[in-house]
């Protein structure tokens, strides 16, 4: 039997709160639009994710902290939505929907050429000058508009094979 | 609709009339087009002479059920013990649908307007519009325009919160879409109870469309007898609505169209056909949730909640995916089943494993390892997925497989006995 | 309102059950066992599993049981063939991820899957061999758990006992789909005081308890209803022994007491029941040492000692004792009618301290302090707490009657005659040495904290002589001339209820 023993933190390196000053009058703002703390955990796990890049353990235990909820509550909250990242991801994130509608489109050759023109070379893996992720992903809700891709915040449609080596040059 | 071209002849223009104009977007544009003078309107009357007026316009969710709208919102109790709350579904998931998402871009205000007079109907102080994770450009244009609207103090006592999803299909449905709200794992919840009686945070809430909301300025601005009056086939289906057309025609995109319109029109006229030389061989007219339409039967649909069933299919979201004689009915059958079994939330047994195995089960016929037995495996699975759970989440994957292998057995025989080449599947 | 009774039929037969109860529960009472996992009386419902799956006339789609509630006239069919067909396709789907490991699996003849599975799931795979199952190393949750993740059928029982009943969500359930597991952050431990829980709750042999790992196998073991006697809250328990040897405690049911649960600190509390470093025969001081003989003996012995004493007697008791050898060691001294008497005796107890633990989620249960299940019972016979003094008084005392003390070092320059189960330095000097069973080796009660009086039965013999205090402490009294016997200890416990005052009236439960 092997087994994964879940040990008390080392904790040697000093962690930087997230939820500190002006964040902290940020999520104050948005806890009183709810009569319970829990709700603002999405938008305080947003918080995180836009400060930080991605949500560490660490960062899920002052996020528990901070509205009165256990870690492992946290964590099984981040673990459930997929766009809520538990490890580091390349400087610019990539999804591009290969789902039905756009598969039928040629979506799958999308994903493709992104691989290719980022240097990621495997869906999910980090590019190795650290600049790109990639990854497949399921309906993004704009399938008349094949295939779109969302590259960090920006949501582009129409995108095709050709297209992709100049969107990815535009991103530096 | 066919933005971003023209609107088509053909097109009942209501929803989609300023898509594509930029000045609709903001406050100032909003009013010149005559905005919120509805919503000023409505706070002047009361709840249930509103309700009576959406009731009587036959107007049903566009999210998918198509429950009577006037109807789910008299479920609400009368007399107001507790906080209210109204949730717009803004979670647009449904692989073929792509309508909500044009509405917020769009109008933001036709959607807040049409929310605020909801929230007024159903005793509700509090809106919460729940926007999927994806729709960065959405929620920028609805934060601009809430925030616009709320300076200009159009909504009286009614507080209206954007809420922002991170990724689950499954906080579509609207009990999964309360839980995660409250800050949980976005898992649909048993019923009774009913939102109306105990919704978010346990209070009475109602949760609406977002295409829903956005017709309701114009039922009462132009009477419930108008858009009941809209309706081509049967009287249940009243009103437009914006059918989200994508796949294999000459032009995909959303068609304001009025309910009980041909889905052969909508395909051939409105958007083009087929591309060259390619023939229509199936089609999902509802979103991926309901089942595929062989050719013959897409051509004589039309499109109502009652049509389509009686095509054996339903009308749910209206996102009409169309595929030609290029596709390949067996691997994108398995990219739906993946679908499902990526976006199953986990609780119910059948969902969270049937999903799976389902996918597996085509990777498998798709690699040239199927078995005869695999066909009679898959529909036993489905059958044992549906009706069966606490959502139908399980029943939308089984949709596609059943209707699938009914209508396009022989491709799936082709892999089993290997007469098509075998497909590396990612 | 509330007592309003519902009639409907299950399988046929007529049941009436109080208005909101549910199906599941109403079946319980027709004798029908609906099959289920995530359902646990104890728990909020989840409805997750779909295991319970019945036919209701009128209802289109089936329901499950452990979520409906009853209603006037409502026909419930469980086993129609859609019903069936349901449940077993629930079957069928949580055994194609779940690894054949019944032979080493712990749960392996107390397994609902395997029993579920043997009465109505398919008798073949059609998952194996061509797909392959899913698979995640075993986890150490914490001090006694094991979580194995490729048997868990997700019902989420444990996620919910720890949210819901001990109030302290330290497990979750971590992704979606089928790649879901339950899962506990990396700095957490399934340390509550309560955590040993979900280990039964578990309905397969997913969360595993370290403390029983590959012990026993459950058709070995002999089931003893008892009580435990951590703290004074009374718990019932159920003794497992096999070959007469206890190796695991675990919650019996008690919707007044415990509900369905048993802290850890009760359910580890079970090893000193084996000890082997026992009293194994009577024993007499004779030439300057213990010697062992028989009963008749022994109890000549302490009668002449008793007659021959003058003054004061002191009884030194221990709270875990049962409430009827704290009676008949009352007796000794005190009663008789006073045939052998001219005895003055005071008795007295003390009670070991701990950290009250509270399973918040249950009203009234905790872990409590006093770790003694029969201080309770002690009070009401009249011993005291002020141990002190009993042990001052003990140094000029004629008798001392010790009982079951092992860790007590008494000073007197009168007799001491020593009851116990192992025997102590301080015992040597004893002129009399009785050995007596342990909890687990005699039938008798104790009294908790809240007065109630609860019976514990016997699980395995006591070695060699040893006999129950009760019996012991009967038979000295008899050969002291002080008391009749009993023969029972039911006897003893329907004597004590007549004779002392805060004890009237109770009946064991």
């Amino acid at each position: 039997m092997s087994v994964s023993v879940h040990a008390p933190p080392a904790g040697t390196e000093t962690y930087e709160p997230v939820f500190a000053g002006a964040v902290l009058d940020q999520l104050g703002e948005i806890l009183a639009r709810y009569p319970t703390k829990q709700a603002a955990l999405l938008p305080a796990l947003w918080i995180v994710q836009r400060a930080r890049g991605w949500i560490s353990d660490r960062n899920m235990a002052e996020v528990a902290e901070v509205l009165g909820l256990t870690p492992a509550y946290v964590k099984g909250v981040v673990t459930f939505y997929t766009m809520y990242h538990q490890h580091p991801v390349g400087k610019h994130f990539v999804q591009v929907c290969t789902t039905s509608p756009c598969n039928i489109c040629g979506a799958e050759a999308v994903a493709k050429a992104f691989l290719d023109s980022t240097g990621a070379k495997e869906l999910g893996a980090t590019s190795p000058d650290g600049k790109w992720t990639v990854i497949e992903v399921e309906c993004l809700g704009a399938c008349g508009f094949a295939t779109p891709v969302l590259v960090d915040d920006d949501f582009i449609e129409s995108v095709t094979p050709e297209k992709v080596p100049e969107l990815v040059r535009k991103y530096k | 609709m066919g933005y971003p071209q023209k609107p088509h002849a053909r097109e009942t223009v209501v929803l989609s009339k300023y898509f594509g104009d930029a000045d609709a977007r903001t406050y100032k544009g909003w009013i010149k087009r005559g905005g919120y003078e509805m919503l000023a309107q409505a706070l002047t009357m009361e709840p249930a002479k509103i309700i009576d007026i959406v009731k009587e316009s036959g107007l049903r969710g566009r999210g998918g059920a198509g429950f009577p709208t006037g109807l789910k919102w008299s479920f609400m109790p009368k007399e107001k013990k507790k906080p209210h709350y109204l949730c717009v579904n803004a979670d647009e998931s449904e692989p073929g649908t792509f309508k909500d998402r044009e509405i917020m871009r769009w109008t933001p205000h036709a959607l807040l307007e049409g929310s605020a007079i909801a929230a007024h109907a159903i005793q509700a102080e509090v809106v919460y519009i729940y926007i999927r994770g994806e729709f960065t450009e959405p929620w920028t244009y609805m934060e601009r325009a809430l925030a616009e609207a709320t300076a200009a103090k159009v909504f009286g006592g009614i507080k209206i919160y954007l809420h922002r999803g991170a990724g689950a299909y499954i906080c579509g449905e609207e009990t999964a879409l309360m839980n995660s709200i409250e800050g949980k794992r976005g898992n649909p919840r048993i019923k009774p109870p009913f939102p109306a009686a105990a919704g978010v945070f346990g209070m009475p809430t109602t949760i609406n469309n977002v295409e829903t909301l956005a017709a309701v300025p114009h039922i009462l601005k132009q009477g419930a007898a108008w858009y009941k009056g809209l309706s081509l086939s049967s009287p249940k289906s009243t009103g437009t609505k914006l059918f989200s057309v994508c796949g294999h025609v000459q032009r995909p995109g959303n068609y304001e169209v009025t309910m009980g319109f041909p889905l052969k029109d909508l395909l051939y006229e409105l958007c083009g056909g087929m591309q060259a030389g390619r023939t229509l061989k199936a089609c999902i007219p509802g979103g991926s949730s309901v089942p595929i339409l062989s050719r013959e039967e897409t051509e004589g649909c039309l499109l109502d909640y009652e049509g389509v069933v009686e095509k054996g299919s339903m009308l749910g979201s209206g996102g009409v995916i169309v595929f030609d004689d290029s596709t390949d009915m067996v691997y994108q059958i398995m990219r739906l089943a993946r679908f499902y079994a990526h976006e199953s939330c986990a609780q119910c047994t059948q969902c969270r494993e049937g999903t799976a195995w389902t996918t597996k089960i085509l990777e498998r016929i798709l690699a040239g390892q199927g078995k005869m037995a695999d066909l009679d495996l898959l529909l036993d699975l489905s059958e044992n997925m549906t009706g069966k759970t606490i959502c139908v989440l399980s029943d939308s994957c089984a949709a596609p497989v059943v209707s699938g292998i009914k209508k396009f057995r022989s491709e799936f025989e082709e892999y089993i006995a290997g007469r098509r080449r075998a497909v590396m599947v990612a | 309102m509330a007592d309003e009774l519902i009639n409907l039929t299950i399988d046929g037969a007529p049941v009436s059950v109080p208005k909101g109860t549910l199906v599941i529960e109403a079946a319980k009472q027709a004798g029908i066992l609906v099959p289920h996992y995530c359902y646990h009386p104890g728990l909020p419902v989840a409805g997750v599993c779909r295991m319970c799956l019945v036919e209701i006339e009128k209802a289109p789609k089936l329901q499950i049981a452990c979520a409906t509630q009853v209603a006037e006239g409502m026909v419930v069919r469980t086993q129609s063939a859609p019903a069936k067909q349901g449940r077993m396709g629930v079957l069928e789907l949580l055994l194609i991820n779940h690894p054949l490991d019944c032979p080493i699996c712990d749960q392996a003849g107390e397994c609902e899957l395997q029993d579920f599975t043997f009465q109505e799931g398919r008798p073949a795979t059609r998952y194996s061999p061509d797909y392959p199952k899913r698979f995640n190393p075993v986890e150490d949750f914490g001090p006694d758990v094991l979580y194995v993740p490729n048997r868990c059928i997700l019902c989420t029982r444990c996620v919910r006992f720890m949210e819901d009943i001990a109030k302290e969500p330290v497990l979750n359930v971590s992704e979606r789909g089928d790649r879901a597991y339950i899962g506990i952050h990396p700095d957490a431990r399934l340390d509550h005081p309560w955590a040993g829980n979900v280990v039964d709750l578990c309905p397969v042999g997913s969360l595993l308890s370290k403390d029983f790992l590959h012990k026993a196998r459950a058709w070995e073991l002999d089931k003893t209803a008892s009580i435990c006697t951590g703290c004074s809250q009374g718990c019932s328990i159920t003794l497992d022994t096999r070959d007469n040897v206890v190796v695991r405690v675990r919650p019996r049911p008690n919707l007044e007491v415990n509900r369905f649960f048993i802290c850890d600190h009760g359910r580890m509390n079970y090893r000193w029941m084996n000890r082997g470093d026992r009293i194994e025969a009577p024993l007499v001081q004779r030439d300057g040492e213990l010697h062992a003989t028989d009963w008749d003996e022994a109890c000549e012995r302490v009668a002449t000692l008793l007659r021959g004493a003058g003054g004061r007697a002191v009884a030194l008791v221990s709270p875990k004792a049962s409430t009827e050898a704290l009676f008949l060691a009352r007796e000794l001294f005190a009663g008789g009618g006073g045939r052998g008497g001219g005895l003055e005796w005071i008795g007295a107890f003390q009670v070991v301290m701990g950290e009250e633990a509270p399973l918040v989620g249950v009203p009234n249960l905790a872990l409590r302090a006093e770790r003694a299940p029969n201080a309770k019972g002690a009070e009401l016979l009249g011993y005291s707490r002020d141990y002190a003094a009993a042990l001052a008084a003990a140094e000029t005392a004629a008798i001392v009657l010790v009982l079951d003390e092992p860790d007590l070092v008494v000073r007197t320059a009168g007799t001491l005659i020593y009851a116990g189960t192992v025997l102590p330095e301080g015992a040597r000097a004893a002129a009399v040495v009785l050995p007596i069973a342990n909890v687990a080796e005699e039938d008798g009660t104790f009294v908790n904290r809240d007065g109630r009086a609860q019976r514990y039965f016997q699980a395995k013999p006591a070695p060699g002589m040893a006999r129950p205090a009760w019996w012991v402490l009967s038979e000295l009294a008899a050969a002291a001339g002080r008391g009749e016997r009993v023969a029972t200890a039911a006897e003893a416990f329907e004597r004590l209820t007549a004779a002392a005052d805060g004890l009237r009236g109770l009946v064991p439960a």
